[in-house]
């Protein structure tokens, strides 16, 4: 079980959204995804999609405008 | 399985709509450490409202995810903490609760259940595109001035459905009820159902349920499908009402905490569960209105009762069953006279013993909260005796030869 870190620091949607797609595929089950954003459109999104796919998720708010999405891949 | 991280914090508040954001904003102005524990956005189902307009201190009305965010950010200056994610388990029924999420275990001193609750709906075609301000409402409170004279429909024929609906009737023309059931048939009391059947302004079509919602932007037709006949009915609307239900989002707590029969949270007016330090606020508890102003209330209650709570439990351990000396505890009332009386000879006989006993005075009449946790409803005139933190008996008898006896025993 491993734990990737994801920058998409200074990206727009829906870059950070397609991203995190593409990263969590290439994973295992079990193992956990940090996306780091600061754009407040991606801390909808990716979470929404995340939660639909039905994985673990929780955003931690690191900085005024800077968070953190953590993605545990369930299936 | 990776190991959860655990955190302390003196009150964990489980939902951030407007009951948990003010529980925090009291809970973090009384100093305590706090968290917030939301699943999705902050601000809960009143971000799905775009017109607040009887939320007192708004004379221009405000929307629900501006005032929310004003919510957070005072909760904020507080130093409350915040953390979006989905509690998964809890354990409250021990002085050290547990709330725990996918990578964490956060324990806490007291914990305030604010989780909401959500109305069902319809799941007919196209009900997403107009759910909250966009043609489909779940209250008549908030949405019956913004349709007089104009038409609404009402779907369901419950004690809430026929209730609002005939609530409804003082502000628009008509009030089309969509009903299940065959003609005559309600799920609502007796009394409600005469009147409604009465009221010039409501028409009922009997058998039917919703087949799809149209419109552009906002609602413009209902579509109903007679069940019997199975013929469509297109039917012009400015609004359409639906009480259906109500689902409070309470399954975690199904096995933990007192659910009433529809799953709503049961407290006390003070917002206490039946579980020491478990509270309730907001929509999710039993209670008759749902609104941002009665959930503020709720929120206030349940922060004041938490900080209330974990204060006595520092007394109660610290002074009250300290672990220093032996100890009595002398409960009086101050509206029984006779139980007064006796205070002077009870600080006599500590200072008897010079430094080594403790007495303790609880006034049963101020101070019920605490009696309490010694013995429930104790009456005055009762002593409790202590040794290492522990009570070691309970006595009725208040004169000086038993008491000096029964401490002497203890020494």
């Amino acid at each position: 079980m491993k734990e990737v870190e994801l920058d998409c620091l200074g990206e727009a949607c829906p870059i950070p959204l397609v991203k995190a797609e593409n990263k969590l595929k290439e994973m295992e089950i079990g193992d956990v995804l940090i996306v780091q954003i600061d754009h407040s459109c991606a801390m909808k999104n990716v979470p929404e999609w995340a939660r639909k796919e039905g994985h673990n998720v929780e955003v931690e708010e690191i900085d005024d405008g800077e968070w953190e999405i953590i993605i545990e891949k369930v299936k | 399985m990776r190991e959860k991280k655990r955190e302390e914090y003196d009150v964990v508040i489980i939902g951030g709509g407007a009951a948990g954001l003010t529980a925090g904003i009291y809970c973090g102005r009384a100093q305590l450490k706090t968290l917030i524990i939301e699943k999705a956005l902050v601000g809960g189902l009143a971000t799905y409202t775009n017109e607040i307009e009887n939320y007192p201190g708004f004379p221009e009305g405000t929307n629900g995810l501006d005032l929310m965010n004003l919510f957070q950010k005072q909760a904020k200056k507080f130093g409350v903490a915040f953390k979006l994610t989905d509690v998964k388990k809890v354990k409250l029924d021990s002085p050290k609760k547990e709330v725990e999420t996918f990578r964490n275990i956060f324990e806490a001193k007291a914990v305030i259940i604010a989780t909401g609750g959500s109305p069902r709906i319809t799941k007919a075609t196209n009900e997403e595109k107009f759910l909250f301000d966009k043609g489909i409402s779940f209250c008549a409170t908030c949405d019956a001035a913004a349709n007089t004279d104009k038409t609404v429909m009402v779907i369901g024929s419950g004690d809430a459905a026929i209730e609002e609906g005939m609530f409804l009737s003082k502000f628009a023309s008509k009030i089309i009820v969509s009903v299940i059931h065959d003609e005559g048939k309600m799920d609502c009391n007796e009394i409600a159902k005469a009147q409604a059947l009465s009221n010039d302004k409501m028409e009922f079509k009997w058998n039917t349920m919703v087949n799809s919602f149209e419109g552009q932007d906002h609602l413009e037709t209902v579509v109903l499908k007679n069940l019997k006949t199975g013929k469509l009915e297109t039917i012009t609307v400015d609004t359409c009402f639906e009480f259906i239900g109500y689902t409070p989002n309470t399954e975690i707590f199904a096995e933990v905490v007192q659910l009433s029969k529809m799953g709503y949270l049961i407290t006390n007016l003070n917002m206490e569960t039946e579980l020491p330090g478990v509270f309730g606020a907001g929509d999710v508890r039993n209670k008759e209105l749902r609104q941002v102003s009665t959930a503020v209330g709720d929120g206030a209650k349940a922060g004041v009762a938490a900080e209330k709570f974990i204060a006595e439990t520092e007394i109660f351990k610290n002074q009250i069953l300290q672990k220093e000396k032996v100890g009595f505890i002398y409960i009086y009332s101050a509206t029984n006279a006779p139980s007064m009386e006796l205070l002077p000879m009870m600080q006599d006989i500590e200072k008897e013993f010079i430094t080594d006993v403790k007495l303790n005075i609880l006034d049963v009449y101020k101070g019920k909260s605490l009696c309490d946790r010694l013995a429930c409803d104790v009456e005055p005139m009762t002593i409790f005796y202590t040794k290492d933190g522990e009570v070691i008996e309970q006595s009725s008898q208040c004169d000086r030869p038993h008491i000096t006896e029964k401490l002497k025993s203890l020494l």
